[in-house]
């Protein structure tokens, strides 16, 4: 019964996402190609979060990504099947070598220790002109052409987005729920008890750093080959701030929590782009607001509500272990 | 030659800024535990405040400085309240306030100054003091100098000296013995974060006339205030100060000869090298984990 | 033949000697007590053993071969396991995967079949394991609890099933008895005694001397970091420095 709801539920959210897109004006679906690539953003920042170290590197990670597709594309005129793989690879890569200096710390030191990596990567991309273009970055890369059908125009882009986000999403619920997964909980909770029984915590936590970067790498890709430019601002601490905002607002303790919330955010910013110079106070206010009277996110609402018509107490584990 | 000596001066002076804003987030987060990270718009603020009452308005330049104090104190003892207490154990949790706060600050500033270029503060103190014929220091950074200082001295004796600075070092060495000792924590937050927010509001209003006025200039001053803290050790307010002074001779050099850009990366670069090797910073001691 | 071998082990934290000089060894299949007032080292020695701190100086063997110095996964993986002197749990998991979290060297799996769904079989067997541990627990019934919503006995069983699903041989108990009930305890001892039938070494921190007695063949007395006296129960308790540091320790 449950499998058979299940699965409705599944087929619904199916026909609605293939749909969708011819219901929407130009300027809509755009935006519906950028919010499918921020749900694999979120999904993967939830990923290197598991085991309990928020990093503010995320968002230079898909810019690592990014330039890896764009300078593949433009210098070698290599095509997406081989970019976006590649470039996810890349910000693996990255990553596991900034493991060394990086997981020596926790928390805190973790955190500033992450954001001026990450700063340091972009000022790279902005003094060295050769090969990244500096603050005006990179142009030209454009998607596939297969056969008649052009990737430029949103809706089959948008296809080719959810097809590889889908797949990605797929992976990373997998890896969640898995034995790894398990153990990734475990380092968070309580490290020392997981080190007790020979858990590896700097491996574990190490490889959620890299298989997070591994699939924000390839959400980068996904991004350039649409909008065809990058520069290091797309992927400052600004970007890195929205996909915090998200994962917070959306509930980071299950996994489509951040899912919800880039979704549910994205709509209420469509909503208020008449007042775009206020738009970041209405985001530092939405942000500040869920952390003060909704710390677990929207997606614990459903459970606050049974628990008020049933009377069940619900426990809210703080941000951070003590 | 010439040039060396002329970058100590300029260094030392920026060094002196740097340490003002630095102390402000070492306290914060000794005392509270958190990371205050919009303390570059605390500065962008004080910045602003000489800008749109003493160039716009036309107050005069000192009488400006002090309501610039008065109003980031102001704004920080309000953070205190409404974001840090309510979240004060969850350091995570007054971070990400913190963040959104940022936000709200910067547009304020749009609102207030327009979009547009960066806005300039002409000099209030004009003329140069010229040493050994080739040496030459604007009389506004003298100024910034002398009232920076001022405000080291007065915290070092404040801390050092009185009573309420050494309850506040208590409770940054260890929070829970001090509330069980009887000192009322929320009081020293307040103090700690007006203290803080204080000298942040005076580096804004000192760097006014001496650097470009916009609404996300509090960026390069948080990362600057991140890698003199940690560098100096966090919790360690002289390790701040020396290292304020040090980053900003490096600062001051590395951009002397090969330019702002590589300047900052190799800072932050000491940075991690710092968090590597000595977590704990060149004069610190761990007080809070 | 000592499965364990502690020789000349010192502690230092700043100026504090926590650990001095501190020798003994442990036979295989023993319960041995490690006891003494608070602050003697206990803790400590089991910190030092498991590789949560490093000696600064001595040696520790297992099994014949040094150990200290290893990161606290390794010596786990060779079969050394600890519980912790606060109950330790992963207090947001059910009862059954906090278990399964101690399967992680016995049956460890990788990214790629755990994606890939490459492991089933050794899954299984995971599973098999914790529940047949959690039966010797007496805590099947329990299995889909969260582990914060378990009485204080259960969730002391329950950090010793996540220490024994992950099969060691030398388990170091740090006051698994602290603030039970007699009933409870009597169901800790026999459990303990059931532990070390199924030929798993242990040693015993523990304040409470009626279990200690009960269970330990032999004791080590540990006082300010000083060593003050080994033996059986009996001569333990009939050793007159022990009875003073005992004393001493209550004023
Ligand atoms: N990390 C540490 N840093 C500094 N001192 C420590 C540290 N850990 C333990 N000590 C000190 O070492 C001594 C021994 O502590 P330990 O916890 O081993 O005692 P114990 O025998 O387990 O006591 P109890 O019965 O109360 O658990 C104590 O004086 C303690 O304060
Ligand atoms: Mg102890």
């Amino acid at each position: 019964m449950n499998m058979l709801i299940r699965s409705i539920v599944g087929l619904i959210i199916l026909i609605v996402l293939l749909i969708v897109p011819h219901f929407l004006e130009f300027h809509h679906q755009d935006l519906l190609i950028f919010l499918t690539i921020n749900v694999l953003v979120v999904a993967s920042y939830r990923l290197v979060t598991l085991t309990g170290e928020w990093s503010l590197i995320h968002a230079v990670m898909m810019g690592v990504g990014g330039y890896t597709a764009t300078l593949l594309f433009l210098n070698y005129e290599l095509g997406m099947w081989f970019t976006l793989p590649t470039a996810g690879l890349l910000s693996a890569a990255v990553a596991a070598l900034l493991c060394f200096p990086l997981l020596r710390m926790t928390q805190f030191y973790f955190l500033i220790g992450s954001f001026a990596a990450g700063e340091a990567i972009r000022l790279v991309w902005i003094q060295f002109l050769d090969p990244f273009g500096g603050t005006g970055g990179l142009s030209g890369v454009s998607p596939p052409m297969i056969g008649d059908i052009d990737f430029m125009d949103p809706i089959p882009y948008y296809y080719l987005a959810l097809t590889v986000v889908s797949i990605c999403l797929f992976l990373l619920y997998r890896i969640e729920k898995s034995r790894v997964g398990l153990t990734l909980h475990s380092v968070h909770w309580k490290a020392p008890l997981a080190e007790s029984v020979g858990v590896d915590t700097w491996r574990y936590r190490a490889l959620a750093f890299i298989t997070g970067s591994f699939f924000v790498g390839i959400a980068g890709a996904l991004k350039v080959h649409y909008i065809g430019t990058i520069t290091p601002n797309q992927y400052g601490i600004g970007f890195m701030v929205f996909i915090l905002i998200w994962v917070i607002v959306g509930g980071y303790n299950k996994f489509y929590g951040p899912i919800i919330g880039v979704i549910v955010l994205t709509m209420f910013d469509e909503s208020i782009r008449g007042f775009d110079e206020i738009r970041p106070a209405i985001y530092g206010a939405v942000l500040i607001l869920s952390i003060l009277f909704l710390p677990l996110g929207l997606e614990s609402i459903p459970g606050k509500l049974k628990a008020w018509f049933i009377g069940s107490e619900v426990v809210e584990p703080p941000l951070t272990d003590e | 030659m010439e040039l060396i000596l002329q970058s100590i001066i300029n260094g030392l002076i920026q060094g002196g800024l740097y340490a003002l804003f630095a102390v402000g987030l070492v306290m914060i987060f000794g005392v509270m535990g958190v990371v205050n990270f919009a303390h570059g718009e605390l500065v962008m603020a004080g910045a602003y405040t000489i800008w749109y009452l003493h160039a716009q308005q036309g107050l005069g330049y000192l009488p400006t400085v002090v309501v610039a104090v008065v109003l980031v104190t102001l704004i920080g003892l309000l953070m205190e309240r409404f974001l840090f207490r309510p979240t004060r154990n969850d350091p995570l949790a007054g971070l990400i306030c913190s963040i959104g706060m940022l936000f709200i600050l910067q547009v304020i500033a749009t609102l207030i100054g327009g979009e547009g270029p960066s806005k300039q503060v002409p000099p209030v103190f004009q003329g140069t003091l010229v040493v050994f014929d080739f040496l030459r220091i604007p009389n506004q950074r003298i100024f910034a100098l002398v009232i920076s200082v001022a405000a080291l001295v007065t915290l070092w004796y404040f801390l050092a000296r009185t009573k309420l600075g050494w309850a506040l070092r208590a409770v940054a060495l260890d929070r829970e013995a001090s509330a069980l000792q009887g000192i009322n924590i929320n009081r020293i937050s307040m103090i700690a974060i007006g203290v803080g927010a204080g000298m942040a509001g005076l580096a804004g209003a000192l760097m006014a006339p001496l650097t470009n006025i916009n609404p996300h200039m509090g960026h390069n001053v948080i990362i600057t205030a991140f890698i003199v803290t940690i560098v100096g050790g966090v919790g360690s307010l002289s390790g701040a100060v020396l290292a304020a002074i040090l980053y900003a001779l490096f600062h001051t050099f590395m951009t002397v000869y090969f330019g702002g850009t590589i300047a900052t990366i190799s800072g932050l670069l000491l940075m991690v090298l710092v968090l590597i090797i000595k977590p704990t910073g060149i004069m610190g001691v761990r007080i809070s984990e | 033949m000592p499965i364990l071998e502690v020789k000349n082990v010192t502690k230092q934290f700043g100026g504090l000697t926590a650990l001095d000089n501190i020798s003994f060894h442990v036979d295989e299949g023993e319960i041995r007590g490690l006891i003494g007032p608070n602050g003697a080292g206990k803790s400590t020695m089991f910190k030092n053993i498991a590789g949560f701190y490093k000696p600064t100086s001595g040696d520790i063997h297992y099994q014949g071969q040094s150990i200290s110095g290893r990161k606290p996964h390794q010596i786990a993986e060779m079969g050394i396991v600890r519980t912790f002197q606060e109950t330790t749990l992963f207090q947001e998991m059910t009862v059954f995967e906090n278990a399964l979290v101690g399967c992680h060297t016995r049956a460890r799996t990788d990214l790629f079949s755990a994606i890939l769904g490459l492991d089933k079989q050794k899954q299984r067997q995971a599973a098999d394991k914790v529940m047949e541990v959690l039966e010797f627990m007496g805590l099947s019934e329990r299995r889909d609890q969260l582990a914060s919503e378990l009485p204080l006995g259960s969730q002391r069983a329950l950090a010793i099933s996540i220490a024994l699903v992950s099969e060691p041989k030398l388990m170091l108990m740090d006051e698994p008895f602290a603030g039970m009930n007699p009933e409870e305890t009597n169901h800790m001892m026999e459990l303990t005694r059931k532990v070390r039938e199924s030929g798993i070494t242990i040693v015993l921190v523990e304040h409470d001397m009626k279990a200690v007695m009960g269970l330990c063949n032999y004791l080590t007395v540990l006082n300010f970091g000083q060593l003050l006296a080994q033996g059986t129960p009996e001569e333990v308790r009939s050793n007159d420095k022990v009875i003073e540091a005992y004393l001493g320790g209550a004023n």
